[in-house]
């Protein structure tokens, strides 16, 4: 993330040194501002969804959701600790129902909670590819600006975007399964990694 | 069928509460007891927004984001995404409110209910704003793999776009 931003910032800031420096200053301003506004809408959202997450939690409906999902949930993201396999399934069955305002709140806390465990790299990947390829089941927000504009078949979108969400879905899931290994909570594994990394450790601080 | 849509909302808050009631819940204490981690989530995610929303700023303002447009187009067309996606489908990933003043744009300049629009319409709802995503929920974490879940999520993207491309011919 570290190399990707600076690069890309640094081939922007490099171009626009030479169409219009002036406007540099007021790009990051106006970037930072319209965060700002988005950080305030944020606010508003989540102050909505957290209210009623809760009133879910106080009165057992997310343990109910936590209990229905957490089979597919656990082997989904390969991890047994409980808190945070109840964030993820409060996070996937919210995302389902295409509250992804609501969803979000719940994956942060399950990205945090999952940070702590050794096999943190696998389930945080699966969690946000998960995420990011989007899971809803219903486009809803999609339907209402479809109707907004006098569409003649509004509803025609559903189908599709349902067979591209799974689509998507699944090639992500498989991506992850394929590409970033799984470690098992092990000892004798988890020690050979902790060497290996020290050496590497001591490898990198050599040649820096 | 749209009201049936629109009424879902409604009608979790509804049997949330009426349910919340029933089980002896204080709904009032309850509901402003959630609503008071709302700022400190928002402000711990806001430095990883600002910096994601800065540099599309300056991509966009920079004139890369066009000349990457540029490049990609004859890439897209042979793919076989239509040349009047080509904007949509880049800033889609990147920025939330940028993608819906595009996909506006589309859906006014083409009529709402042709191939493009609903391509557009499709390819918008099946996705997500994954560099947004990816700001949000690892604020703060060290993943190496981070990178690689981006990539992996935007190849899923695009391979979504194209299938949404090809379903709309059918559907």
């Amino acid at each position: 993330m570290n190399t990707l931003f600076s690069v890309i910032f640094l081939i922007c800031t490099a171009l626009l040194l030479f169409v219009s420096p002036d406007a540099f200053l007021e790009t990051l301003l106006s970037g930072a501002s319209k965060a700002a506004t988005t950080c305030v809408s944020l606010i508003a959202t989540y102050a909505v969804w957290l209210g009623l997450m809760r009133v879910w939690e106080d009165s057992g409906v997310a343990r109910g959701i936590s209990r229905l999902l957490r089979p597919i949930t656990k082997k989904l993201l390969k991890t047994d600790e409980a808190a945070a396999l109840d964030a993820a399934c409060m996070n996937l069955s919210v995302n389902l129902l295409g509250i992804s305002g609501a969803a979000t709140p719940y994956g942060i806390k399950a990205a945090n909670l999952l940070d702590k465990t050794p096999n943190a790299e696998y389930s945080s990947a699966m969690l946000f590819v998960l995420n990011a390829t989007s899971l809803q089941l219903l486009p809803t927000s999609m339907i209402a600006v479809r109707v907004s504009m006098h569409s003649g078949a509004p509803t025609d979108i559903v189908l599709p975007t349902l067979i591209t969400t799974v689509f998507s879905t699944l090639l992500g899931a498989l991506l992850v399964r394929l590409f970033i290994p799984i470690k098992t909570p092990d000892l004798a594994q988890n020690t050979t990694q902790y060497f290996r990394r020290k050496i590497a450790k001591t490898r990198g601080a050599g040649t820096q | 069928m749209t009201y049936l849509f629109a009424a879902i909302v409604p009608c979790i808050f509804l049997f949330s509460f009426l349910f919340a009631m029933h089980r002896k819940v204080k709904v009032y204490d309850s509901f402003t007891d959630g609503i008071k981690g709302a700022i400190p989530l928002v402000l711990s995610v806001f430095p990883y927004v600002a910096a994601v929303t800065m540099l599309s700023k300056l991509l966009d303002v920079s004139g890369v984001g066009n000349k990457l447009e540029q490049w990609l187009c004859p890439f897209f067309q042979f793919l076989g995404i239509p040349k009047e996606l080509a904007s949509l489908v880049l800033i889609k990933p990147l920025s939330g409110s940028g993608s819906i003043a595009v996909l506006t744009d589309v859906l006014e300049t083409y009529g709402i209910d042709s191939y493009v629009s609903r391509c557009a319409c499709v390819l918008y709802g099946a996705s997500e704003t994954v560099f947004y995503i990816g700001a949000v929920y690892f604020a703060g974490l060290k993943r190496k793999k981070l990178p690689l879940a981006i990539a992996i999520s935007l190849f899923a993207y695009l391979a979504a776009v194209l299938f949404c491309c090809l379903l709309c011919r059918f559907l």
